[in-house]
């Protein structure tokens, strides 16, 4: 035998010398997962771990979230503010006061020449919550422009939008909590394993022990589709229908919650009417799912003692993305499955503090979910804020998607881009660039100097990344969790938070309204504000103390209330926050405006996410132990199809669509149907150059999954080069 | 604990249960009879035995400690969201090229019936470790503790060898810093209680840990293999899995290797040929070249010198007088001195194959397993045997005694008397033979691997053997010709000798091949995939060294009953000699870039042969987040 060697041969292994574990959450997506960054006697950040005691990710982290605290060393960091006086210049290093000042200055002059919303602002949902208000109060309240939005526009404005259409108010009803008392799941457009791993861990631990079925509408054979029990194929952007001939099922089968439904809702007359369009013979031939499989789910559903639906971009990001969300919404209430352990409607957001974006940073209203057009609202803001409430436009500007139309119009002249990237981002890329290329002053603040759209910046700032400062952030369930501030930004940037207060005091109402200096006074505003009886989102009882002893609470968390749990669900008394009181059914009739595939662009072109990358790869693009696992862009592709053109796997081919061209990597799999091909929408110089986007008419959110393309054959050396070419990072 | 010990491993605040290591009981023995008490097969381990992780002499509190582990992997479930591999190599501090973890996949079926399953792999921590054996440096230990194989890469001298015998693909090599490491199993972590980083990270529920046939909770078998996964008779490897969803009958591999999986009547998946590259047939000349060059040459100027100092030796010794005569000829010392030249080239060619040569002499550190160690030993007992055969030869070579006198001004014969000498050099000569038979055959049995079937055919041995004899009467007869043309002398007994040997070992090697080629086609294992590609991306390149190979016996055997008396038909010979050396060459390449190992399936760009080709081609490799480093070798 091979044991009892004399010499033992020594064993070691990286000893991790932490002195003080931070508290932290993490700064990837909305799932909220707490962290702990280890500390080493210098105040190095060394490790990381999942925190074990926190509720969301029980000790659980994925990919992007282990190796997240390689970030603060990673390549491309902003170290200075640059600035320059047309993008085709070379970037001069400058200090903060000229930054500041040229820009605060030139963003003024812009407004006095061409008006108050020809400067606009576009942020995102990266940043802390306090931050945000923050953004907030210095875009509506100094510099007064109405066109401000943030980048959740490209991911959840549906979501948001079908909310408040539905009950009236944002804010997702459900919590993580559900999958352990469901008895069956639907999950329409939403890859858990590949964009929420957490999420999805959830749901196969409460599936682990108690077996309850399993619905996946997804036009892909992912993972979750392979481990549902029913999947259903849905032709791109058809689940409208899918849904509408569910519903006759159910009515025409008597399976609705009607006790509910008419205590609870409103239209439902109409809603019944419309569904009789949409018998499933019909149905069939327009979302491709078959009459009996289309019986069998509604059945399933409807009979289920609770059911919930959970959905992602395969809703939002699409022309009635704001509509499916609606008639999810009709769904779960026409079965009774609304503010139910188990019995839900779910959003599964995307950014990390997307959620925060939604509730504080006035980008679609005013803070703590009030609304512009409401004089109310407008009144008590301006007279917390101390300032003069005609300073508000009445009613909400644009959102980003038309705030970059409107650099075409001229209407506006410069912009200000907050931990955004719509040079990768934003559907049909060679217009944003033209866009962009138009703008007098465009201000680009990001952690990465690196980051593409920085060459077309005027003036960059460099801004810090997560645990290099200190907030909160609002997860998918309405769970507000805390990052402490564990080390300095590097070089001379600085946190988002500091750039918003050093530019409000260079401008008028800067000096009137009190811009604190720590985060947590930031806090105790946002709390003020959020007091009321009948506010959901309240978070008047919150501490950052309180928020780090109960790793995270929902909202509504009122003052006064006893313990450290929120309240895990919404409208479970079946109220809700509309005029009457009741949840509004809303009757979506299907209209096809797609671009289909044709004769010369035979193939649906399919976008989505990769596990191992978030958005478009600033951060993961610089970490080789997430990024080798797709260093470069793919395409999925049926062999079938490929057989018949002559491509081969691993072969680069050249996409073609009506608006531009793109080269990828050829991966043969049958996981795609014939006529549809998938290209993550990660990488720069990709995806987006081929993609249209056209726009929800209620959220304004691209329909970045549908559009048709062709494929082409290149020379493969040159296609390898520009390949490289285009990964800088 | 006391407050001036440090911690083997801090275990999380409320850390959770999934994180703890649970076994209650554990069998007496595996499946394979082994004891899974490894204390009953080590009674030298003493209780309370710290494993000084990290120079730290607390002792785990692990109630298990001394029983074999192993992973559980429950197939259904895996995710393929690379948590365990990202936590592995943030537990481990590995930069992106080095991976003790990684997933690959196999897919199968069509749209929309289109199933794909995720195989995450790391070090099985065999009963059998193949590693441990094949390491000549012993670098490697299988701790009685939870039966871990533990290597150390300050020991290692980045031969590579262990990664060639795995059949799982678990030790690294670091081109870089050229060393291997592996998978440590998180013993920091098995000491108190916890299971590995790996494990505690998984999110698709699919990996799990304890000791080794134990079922976990809430799972229902415990299987020895998956399609994808080695044949597990040849390691005993210490990892189970439950796949309890059907697959179809045929799975693919993502990645460049032409390899399927197919089910046979049994119900077990066995490795089959997928032409992914067709049938044409191409030259691909340029890449012949591999890492491994320096061993082509090794290997074949090893075999080269110990065959042509056989050959000559043994027919001087048995009386052929022409060979008696060439030997006290003043063309001899010169002879046996390029012999051992050329094998001292070739040994040094070979330790710069190493990651770090300067640590060649922990070579024979393992004599008692690694045939790398007792082929080394044999070079050198050969070499040194052949070094004293030199010296001992020279009294009697005239140039050597004309030298002698000028220098010393003294005959050599007052020494020592040139026929005693001879009879001291005959002796060195035998042992040296001694040691270059071992050194061809511990030469033969490091190829026979079975996690490499494509070498692991007695094949090798007839290559080996037939390149010893006809490499060997090649360089002889340079010699021994040149001294009987120079000296006027008939050379056709040398010839037809010589000639003999030359054709018996284009023989031996043309049955040898086409017996390996018929072994090959078409069976249940990689060597039938690198026969594919030996047939399509070499198969110009194979028929012209067959061609070469064929044409050079036929022409020997026509030669030697024609006769081989002319001086012309030592230019015939000549040009049969070149043909011959090219014919080696190019088969040696072949031998090398060929074999295909038994590895796990890849990725589309992780594990990617064909992707990290292409990725040193174009330059992406030069990005260090790409995760693919260029060759250093």
């Amino acid at each position: 035998m091979f044991f009892g060697r004399k010499n033992r041969k020594p064993i070691v292994i990286p000893p991790k010398p932490v002195k003080e574990w931070k508290y932290s959450t993490c700064n990837y997506c909305s799932t909220g997962c707490t962290i702990e960054l280890g500390l080493d006697a210098t105040g190095k950040v060394i490790t990381s771990r999942g925190h074990a005691g926190a509720d969301v990710n029980r000790g659980k982290l994925c990919i992007k979230g282990l190796q997240e605290h390689e970030l603060f060393n990673s390549a491309g960091r902003g170290l200075d503010p640059l600035m320059r006086q047309r993008p085709q210049d070379d970037f001069q290093k400058v200090n903060w006061t000229q930054a500041l000042d040229y820009s605060a200055e030139k963003i003024q002059a812009i407004q006095q020449q061409y008006g108050r919303d020809a400067f606009a602002v576009v942020s995102t949902g990266q940043l802390m919550t306090e931050e945000f208000y923050t953004l907030g109060k210095l875009t509506r309240g100094c510099i007064g422009t109405n066109n401000y939005d943030g980048n959740t526009t490209l991911c959840m404005a549906s979501a948001v939008s079908g909310y408040k259409r539905t009950f009236g108010l944002d804010g997702p009803p459900g919590c993580y909590d559900d999958f352990e008392h469901t008895d069956c799941l639907m999950a329409f457009g939403s890859n858990l394993p590949e964009q929420h791993p957490v999420i999805y861990w959830r749901l196969k631990e409460a599936r682990e022990t108690r077996k309850f079925p399993l619905i996946v509408v997804d036009p892909r054979v992912t993972m979750f589709a392979q481990f549902a029990d029913i999947h259903l194929p849905i032709t791109p952007g058809t689940d409208c229908v899918l849904i509408n001939s569910m519903l006759h099922v159910i009515f025409k089968e008597g399976l609705e919650d009607r006790a509910y439904l008419e205590a609870n809702t409103n239209g439902l007359a109409e809603l019944e009417e419309l569904v009789k369009q949409y018998d499933p013979i019909t149905a069939q031939h327009i979302c491709g799912i078959d009459e009996d499989t289309i019986r069998q789910v509604a059945r399933l559903y409807a009979k289920a003692n609770t059911a919930m639906s959970i959905w992602t971009m395969g809703i939002n990001q699409s022309t009635h993305g704001s509509d499916g969300v609606c008639n999810i919404n009709n769904l779960n209430l026409c079965t009774g499955n609304i503010g139910k352990p188990g019995g839900t409607s779910l959003s599964i957001t995307g950014q990390c503090n997307a959620m925060g974006t939604r509730e504080w940073s006035s980008c679609s209203g005013l803070p703590g979910y009030r609304y512009l057009e409401n004089e109310k609202d407008r009144e008590d803001v301006a007279k917390f804020w101390g300032i003069d409430e005609e300073f508000f436009p009445k009613q909400r500007g644009m959102a980003q998607t038309d705030i970059f139309p409107a650099i075409e119009n001229g209407d506006i002249k410069g912009m200000w881009l907050v931990a955004t990237n719509p040079m990768t981002s934003m559907a049909n890329t060679a217009r944003i660039r033209k866009m962009l290329e138009k703008l007098d002053l465009l201000i680009v603040q990001d952690c990465y100097e690196d980051v593409e759209t920085n060459q077309y910046a005027h003036v960059y700032f460099p801004a810090s990344v997560w645990a290099e400062k200190q907030g909160c952030h609002t997860n998918t369930e309405r769970r507000v969790n805390l990052t402490r501030s564990a080390l300095a930004p590097p070089g001379n940037a600085k946190s988002d938070f500091w750039i918003f207060n050093q530019m409000a005091k260079r401008f008028p109402n800067g000096k009137l309204i009190n811009f604190p200096d720590e985060t947590e006074a930031v806090f105790d505003e946002m709390k003020a504000l959020s007091k009321g009886k009948d506010r959901t989102l309240d978070i008047s009882g919150m501490t950052y103390d309180k928020i780090e002893a109960a790793k995270g609470i929902q909202w509504p968390y009122r003052e006064g209330t006893e313990g450290l749990k929120g309240e895990a669900r919404l409208y479970s008394d079946g109220k809700f926050p509309t005029t009457n009181g009741k949840a509004n059914l809303i009757a979506i009739n299907f209209i096809d405006n797609n671009e289909r595939p044709n004769e010369q662009y035979p193939f649906w072109l399919n976008s989505g996410r990769l596990v191992e990358h978030f958005h478009t790869r600033t951060r993961t693009g610089k970490i080789a132990n997430g990024n080798k696992f797709s260093p470069t862009p793919f395409m999925e592709m049926n062999p079938d199809a490929a057989e018949k053109l002559g491509i081969k796997h691993q072969h680069y081919v050249r996409l073609v669509s009506r608006r531009g061209d793109a080269v990828v990597m050829v991966q043969l799999t049958q996981r795609v149907p014939p006529n549809m091909v998938f290209v993550p929408f990660h990488f720069h110089d990709c995806v987006n150059r081929l993609t249209l986007g056209l726009l929800d008419p209620y959220s304004r959110q691209p329909a970045f999954k549908q559009c048709a393309v062709q494929i082409e054959h290149v020379d493969q050396l040159e296609a390898a080069q520009l390949n490289k070419e285009r990964r800088r990072f | 604990m006391s407050n001036d010990t440090v911690q083997i491993w801090e275990t999380r605040t409320e850390e959770q249960p999934y994180a703890f290591l649970s076994d209650k009981e554990s069998k007496d023995s595996n499946r394979y009879g082994q004891k899974i008490n490894l204390r009953e097969i080590n009674p030298d381990w003493e209780e309370g035995q710290s494993m000084h992780i990290n120079g730290n002499p607390e002792v785990g509190e692990n109630p298990n400690r001394n029983k074999q582990h192993g992973f559980f992997f429950t197939a259904d479930n895996c995710i393929g969201c690379h948590a365990c591999e990202a936590a592995c190599s943030e537990k481990n501090e590995n930069p992106g090229h080095i991976a003790f973890r990684s997933v690959g996949y196999v897919e199968g079926g069509s749209f929309p019936n289109y199933q794909r399953m995720n195989i995450s792999m790391a070090c099985n921590h065999c009963d059998d470790p193949v590693c441990l054996k094949g390491c000549p440096t012993n670098a490697y230990t299988k701790h009685t503790e939870y039966g871990a194989v533990l290597q150390d890469p300050e020991t290692c001298f980045g031969c590579g060898y262990c990664t060639w015998v795995c059949p799982y693909n678990a030790p690294q090599l670091d081109p870089i810093k050229g060393e291997v490491s592996k998978c440590n199993m998180c013993v920091d972590r098995l000491e108190v209680g916890l299971k590995p980083s790996c494990v505690s990270a998984c999110l698709g529920n699919a990996l799990d840990f304890g000791v080794i046939e134990n079922i976990p909770e809430n799972r229902e078998e415990a299987l020895t293999t998956i399609p994808g996964f080695p044949d597990p008779s040849i390691t005993h490897p210490n990892i189970r899995f439950q796949q309890t969803k059907g697959m179809p009958e045929e799975v693919s591999r993502t990645d460049s290797s032409p390899v399927k999986y197919h089910r046979n009547e049994k119900g077990e998946y066995k490795p089959q040929v997928d032409q992914k590259n067709g049938l044409t047939k191409y030259w691909n000349l340029g890449r012949l070249s591999s890492r491994e060059n320096p061993l082509v040459l090794f290997t074949l100027l090893s075999q080269m010198s110990i065959g042509a100092f056989a050959i000559s030796l043994i027919a001087s010794l048995t009386g052929i007088s022409s060979f008696e005569t060439f030997r006290n000829s003043n063309f001899y010392a010169p002879f046996a001195i390029t012999t051992l030249l050329l094998i001292g080239f070739g040994m040094f060619m070979s330790t710069t194959h190493l990651g770090k040569p300067m640590r060649f002499y922990r070579g024979f550190n393992n004599l008692r397993y690694s045939p790398v160690c007792r082929e080394g030993l044999g070079i050198a007992i050969f070499m040194a045997m052949l070094a004293f055969h030199i010296l001992f030869s020279l009294p009697a070579d005239s140039t050597f005694q004309y030298i002698f006198q000028a220098i010393f001004s003294t005959e050599i014969t007052s020494l020592i008397a040139v026929d005693s000498a001879q009879r001291i050099a005959s002796t060195f000569g035998c042992l040296a033979l001694l040691g270059g038979a071992s050194a061809l055959y511990y030469m033969y049995r490091c190829y026979r691997i079975k996690a490499r079937p494509f070498w692991n055919h007695w094949q090798a041995a007839t290559d080996f053997g037939g390149n010893a004899l006809t490499l060997g009467a090649l360089l002889t007869s340079a010699f021994i010709l040149t001294f009987y043309v120079s000296s006027g002398q008939a050379f056709n007994t040398a010839l037809s000798l010589l000639g003999g040997v030359l054709v018996l070992g284009l023989a031996l090697q043309g049955i040898g091949l086409k017996a390996h080629a018929r072994d090959m086609n078409g069976k249940e294992h990689e060597g039938a995939v690198s026969h594919y590609i030996q047939l399509s991306t070499f198969g110009k390149t194979y028929l012209f060294r067959n061609l070469l190979l064929g044409s050079s016996l036929l022409a020997g055997i026509v030669l030697l009953l024609t006769g081989t008396g002319q001086l012309s038909s030592l230019f015939i010979w000549a040009g049969l000699g070149l043909a011959v050396l090219c014919s080696s060459l190019i088969g040696r390449a072949l031998f090398y870039v060929l074999v295909v190992p038994t590895t796990m399936p890849g990725a589309f760009f992780w594990k990617n042969k064909g992707f990290e080709e292409h990725a040193r081609d174009i330059g992406l490799a030069n990005m260090p987040q790409a995760g693919i480093v260029t060759d250093k070798h």
